[in-house]
């Protein structure tokens, strides 16, 4: 115990030397500018930074600077998530389902403000529970195998039915067609090429960042440009600050359990901040009662969404620290810059290098506070955007979108693959068609296949006796279930009435 | 729901459901490995199309069936309808093949913005910005490379 308080202390002061403490704050500027901007994603600027970061000696401020950089990328993306409804990250596409329709009503700065309010409660929960679970999850983890993963990722893949909400038949053909979209590129199982028609483009596959571009971004904007008014469809900018704060408190159950599934999400390997915000926000419309106004602009969708893609990040380092399996891409890339300035992660982390992984938890935490910190204080500035008129946004989006369409493989096909993803994303929205199943089918749809084949390869049919995956499957037959049986109920009830 | 949109909806149906049976066509000459997946999944979708494109035909409620999760699109109050604003987007792509990135950019931006009634100010001065953020942000910070415009292709 003793030791474990000395290297809590020595992690803090390790992070808040100025040179730490200076390359935090470099590390949350980038960041939120990154998370700010729709299309740069985290993964290719962190990639961009290695080579200059692998030339440090100190530990401690590469800590400092990326795990600084990676934790507040979700709360900074709110913002454009909410007033153009344009993800400023993957993490945020769920919140674009409720806030953008808030920010329509003229809440914008109650969205944000209970964003920012649920981020900073997901982003300091993370941590912690980052290090109290570091002890406990580890037996748990190794005994997972594929056959367990497959199960968690048809897990997310019945999410389907839930977001589809009262048109399941179309959200299932969404997210079948999502799969295939996935599908499409060379197969890692069997080298074979799938749906790339003998072009070489097709071979690496079809970027997620162009497809969530086409199918929300575009057809918003199209929508606005049609519209021809103001993001918002009141002039009241509103006066919800605090208001915003109050629904994170009223919420406090909604975002403590949204906070939990993005770090369990994170946990995973694998499973990216494209699925924890979808997972957090598939569970409030499962679970929180008059469901009705979510996707018009109910606050929940907004604090489920944001508190777990803030925990995720946390929840992305215990594998990373205590195994050495990176939980998602960004800290795939983190743990070669800590492998190249000396640091082990495995079991070292929790014995003799213990203040390093301290160093991590006291980075997610102060990063986080500051992020929120400088996004609370310029919600009213940025919320002003809402009163601008359609020409001066429109364009600004078409920039935006094209820029990170193309900066996401540097390809000008990107721009046609942009347009017709567009297309189908605008079709889909005009004629009623689920677009976010879309987006969950292509996210999940690679890794279920693979955890599949590895399965059965491993284990033959044999896998499906496994006792982690009767349980998963006892819970995913309960997720599925329930909301049938809510649904049941609710008519129920209405038929009573009189 | 008028009979335009309802045989626009009729013909998206009929679109997915031929994606998913030309994938189940594709995926028959892959190994069982890189098919099986697809195969179950495309059998799966072509008789959920098939029922939806049932359901579409037979419907003949006044409000179209639509996610409850998403709104409905905005009436347009352009004479063009939507193809207005579809042409200023592919415009703007040809625009970046034909002249790069960092003369498309404010180029599109003055011209979208003075065509809807800004002033020449904040025309300029939003051109300043899109313009400042690409310079700045990808080509100062990121160093992202632009794509060889048409122009310079052409004439050197």
């Amino acid at each position: 115990m003793e030791s474990m308080i000395e290297a809590a202390l020595e992690g803090l002061y390790q992070v808040l030397t100025p040179n730490s403490l200076g390359l935090m704050c470099l590390g949350v500027l980038l960041g939120s500018l990154v998370g700010f901007l729709p299309g740069i994603g985290g993964p290719s600027t962190l990639a961009i930074m290695l080579p200059f970061v692998m030339t440090m000696k100190d530990p401690y401020a590469v800590i400092a600077l990326l795990v600084g950089f990676d934790a507040v990328g979700n709360t900074a993306s709110a913002f454009t998530a909410v007033l153009i409804s344009v993800p400023g990250g993957s993490g945020s596409q769920a919140t674009v389902l409720d806030g953008y329709p808030l920010a329509k009503q003229g809440q914008a700065m109650r969205a944000l403000s209970a964003s920012f309010f649920a981020s900073l409660v997901g982003g300091l929960i993370g941590p912690f529970v980052l290090l109290a679970s570091l002890p406990f999850l580890r037996p748990l983890v190794l005994s997972f195998g594929s056959p367990e993963f497959f199960m968690l990722t048809l897990w997310g893949v019945t999410m389907v039915g839930v977001l589809s909400g009262n048109v399941p038949l179309k959200g299932l053909l969404a997210g079948i067609l999502g799969i295939f979209i996935a599908a499409v590129g060379a197969d890692d199982k069997s080298g074979i090429e799938r749906f790339t028609f003998d072009t070489n483009y097709l071979i690496e596959g079809i970027d997620l960042v162009l497809v969530a571009l086409g199918v929300f971004a575009i057809p918003e904007c199209i929508d606005l440009a049609a519209r021809k008014t103001k993001v918002a469809e009141t002039q009241e900018l509103g006066h919800g600050f605090w208001q915003g704060a109050r629904d994170v408190y009223h919420h406090w159950w909604l975002t403590l359990r949204a906070s939990a599934i993005g770090i369990w999400v994170g946990f995973l390997p694998g499973l990216g901040s494209s699925v924890a915000d979808w997972f957090a926000y598939a569970h409030a419309v499962q679970t929180e009662k008059n469901k009705d106004n979510f996707g018009k602009g109910d606050i929940r969708g907004v604090i489920a969404a944001e508190s777990s893609n803030n925990s995720k990040e946390a929840g992305d380092y215990i594998p990373t620290l205590a195994f050495g399996i990176p939980g998602g891409t960004s800290t795939a890339l983190i743990l070669t810059a800590l492998i190249a300035v000396g640091i082990n992660p495995g079991p070292e982390m929790l014995t003799s290098q213990l203040n390093l992984t301290f160093a991590v938890v006291w980075t997610l935490t102060i990063a986080n506070i500051i992020a929120v910190a400088i996004c609370l204080a310029f919600i009213r500035p940025i919320s002003r955007m809402c009163f601008m008129p359609f020409f001066s946004l429109v364009p600004m989006i078409l920039v935006f979108v094209f820029i990170g369409a193309f900066a996401a493989n540097r390809s000008t096909i990107d721009l046609i693959a942009l347009l017709g993803f567009s297309f189908l994303g605008f079709t889909m929205r005009r004629h009623g068609w689920p677009r976010s199943p879309l987006v969950l089918g292509m996210v999940l749809g690679d890794k279920m296949e693979n955890y599949l084949w590895l399965s059965y390869g491993r284990f033959g049919f044999e896998w499906l006796t496994r006792p982690g995956v009767m349980i998963i499957g006892v819970l995913l037959v309960i997720s599925l279930c329930y909301p049938m049986l809510q649904n049941w109920r609710e008519r129920k009830r209405q038929a009573v009435l009189p | 729901m008028n009979s335009r949109m309802k045989a626009e909806g009729l013909l998206f149906t009929l679109f997915i459901g031929v994606v998913m049976a030309a994938a189940l066509w594709f995926s028959r000459a892959w190994p069982i490995r890189a098919s099986i997946g697809i195969l179950a999944l495309g059998a799966i979708g072509v008789v959920l199309a098939i029922w939806q494109f049932v359901l579409d035909a037979k419907r003949t409620d006044a409000v179209q069936e639509r996610s409850q999760f998403d709104l409905p699109t905005s009436e347009t109050e352009s004479k063009w309808g939507n193809l207005e604003i579809w042409g200023w987007i592919v415009g703007f792509y040809l625009m970046i093949l034909t002249v790069g990135f960092p003369i498309a950019v404010p180029l599109f931006v003055l011209a979208y913005s003075k065509c809807y009634g800004a002033s020449w100010l904040l025309g300029i001065a939003l051109s300043a910005i899109a313009w400042g953020f690409v310079y700045g942000v990808f080509e100062k910070i990121l160093h992202v490379p632009w794509p060889t415009p048409l122009i310079s292709t052409l004439f050197g």
